[in-house]
């Protein structure tokens, strides 16, 4: 029988140690034995993006990563988002009704989120094609992409010239 | 759903890693990325014993850059080639292709071994590789060796690779002086595998007619080299054939028949067609490799 393995890893800033059979995935790791159900999962099969996070700061699907794979990560997921970045975009999801149920909004935050630290003008066609690795069943995607359009443009302002 | 058990390797280094899958070999399988096998696993359509981790592994991140071309080494993800981490050999051809594959947190992870490895008709690598004339280098106990991508890829999920050999690595000749690259992905939404993927190359050699090469993916269970598409090409040096034009030598290369297509079949025909005349009119008109 396979053996349960040890991690040292960091998620949310904090230094931790897991312990989990192998075919544990990072989702289920964070869920289950870290209780941050704030990662959601969807398909896992990689196509509706909900299980996004930030791994050593790049987007990743969290339920296509073996927490086996994280040993040393630092790993981010949407309930530590922080600073200016999140904060306008979690205001601009609200007056934008960018969500209904709110299940795909973890993902759609960090791919988000990631688009926004870029610093680059956006069309409104390059936001959507950004955002089409992550599905919203409520089909709110006006208001996602209106959402995100206004974050990007504020957040390149707010740094002016 | 979730994977089944298994037992989970993480090698340091190559050698060590084909020591373990000749050890394992009976049950055993490379992760890479994990962007194709793990959904394979969820879903239980794969259920290896052993799992062998080569993310880890530095040798197989490493790029060697020669006169000749590049090697890049197998875990080199979509993302490094995306953003051009590593030098683009093909004049922007590979930088271009990764940044179609699927979404970003895909690329992020995926890699250009796992990919040829999956061998996918469908997918960017295969085809590209193919086009650009690449190699696979594959470690096993027994030693290296050296294997064309047209030679490696024998079908869908096939390749020549035994199942204790790693995949190391990937060397790209530079494309030649003068050559320009047009390549054209039909999907139904961006990040979707291909309906249909081609990618042309014009080479101005000095002749009246420059030498074209066109290969098509998604068509076939491995990647096509359009032959009669050439020749067609050839007769009309200023390469202005419509989707018409190109459906007869397409059929040809494809071998459907026309006259008992069957509508279906006559619609893939079309949509190949038309793939092939987007890319002929993208030839030359990409970014250039920084
Ligand atoms: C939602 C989604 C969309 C996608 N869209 C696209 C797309 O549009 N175009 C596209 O091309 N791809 C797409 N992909 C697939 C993606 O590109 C994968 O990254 C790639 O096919 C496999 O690379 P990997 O490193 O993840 O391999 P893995 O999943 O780790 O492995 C895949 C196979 O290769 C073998 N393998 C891996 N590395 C080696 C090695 N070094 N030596 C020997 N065998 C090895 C494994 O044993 C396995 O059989 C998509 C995937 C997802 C989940
Ligand atoms: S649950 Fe991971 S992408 Fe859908
Ligand atoms: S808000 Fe319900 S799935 Fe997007």
């Amino acid at each position: 029988m396979p053996h349960d393995l040890t991690i040292a890893l960091r998620v949310n800033g904090r230094k931790t140690e897991a312990t989990f059979p192998a075919r544990t995935t990072l989702a289920d790791l964070l869920r289950d034995r870290l209780g941050l159900t704030g990662t959601h999962l969807g398909c896992e099969q990689g196509v509706c993006g909900a299980c996004t996070v930030f791994v050593d700061d790049l987007p990743v699907r969290a339920c296509l990563t073996l927490a086996a794979a994280c040993e040393g990560a630092e790993v981010v997921t949407v309930e530590a988002l922080e600073g200016p970045d999140v904060e306008a975009l979690r205001a601009d999801f609200s007056r934008e009704g960018a969500l209904q149920c709110g299940f795909c909004t973890p993902g759609m935050l960090i791919t988000a989120c990631d688009l926004v630290r870029r610093r680059e003008p956006l069309a409104r066609e390059e936001i959507q094609e950004a955002m089409a690795g992550n599905i919203c069943r409520c089909t709110g995607y006006n208001g996602i992409v209106r959402a995100i359009e206004k974050t990007v443009d504020a957040r390149i302002c707010a740094e002016g010239p | 759903m979730k994977p089944a058990n298994f037992a989970y390797h993480r090698p340091g280094t190559c050698t060590e890693a084909a020591d373990l899958l000749y050890r394992l070999r009976d049950d055993v399988k490379v992760i890479a990325g994990g962007q194709s096998l793990l959904p394979l696993m969820n879903m239980r359509l794969a259920e290896p014993a052993h799992l062998v981790d080569v993310s880890a592994v530095p040798e197989l991140r490493r790029t060697d850059l020669t006169a000749e071309g590049a090697t890049y080494g197998a875990a080199t993800t979509h993302m490094m080639f995306e953003h051009q981490l590593v030098p683009d050999v093909a004049d922007g051809l590979l930088s271009h292709a990764a940044r179609g594959i699927g979404y970003r947190a895909i690329r992020n992870r995926g890699t250009v071994g796992g990919s040829l490895a999956h061998s996918d008709s469908s997918a960017e690598w295969p085809t590209v590789m193919s086009a650009l004339g690449a190699t696979v280098h594959a470690l096993s106990v027994r030693g290296e060796r050296r294997i064309p991508v047209t030679e490696f890829l024998l079908g869908f999920f096939s390749t020549a690779l035994a199942d204790d050999e790693l995949i190391t690595a990937v060397s790209v000749p530079r494309i030649a002086p003068g050559t320009q690259w047009g390549m054209y992905k039909m999907a139904r939404k961006p990040g979707e595998f291909a309906d249909s993927l081609a990618v042309v190359q014009v080479r101005d050699t000095g002749a009246s007619t420059p030498a074209v090469s066109v290969w098509l993916g998604a068509a076939k269970d491995v990647p096509l080299r359009l032959k009669h598409v050439e020749k067609a090409l050839a007769d009309r040096p200023d390469r202005s054939l419509l989707p018409a034009d190109l459906s007869g030598p397409l059929a040809a290369d494809i071998g459907a028949d026309t006259a008992t297509a069957s509508p279906h079949d006559r619609h893939a025909l079309q949509l190949h067609a038309v793939t092939v005349h987007r890319a002929l009119m993208a030839v030359g008109k990409a970014p250039h490799a920084a």
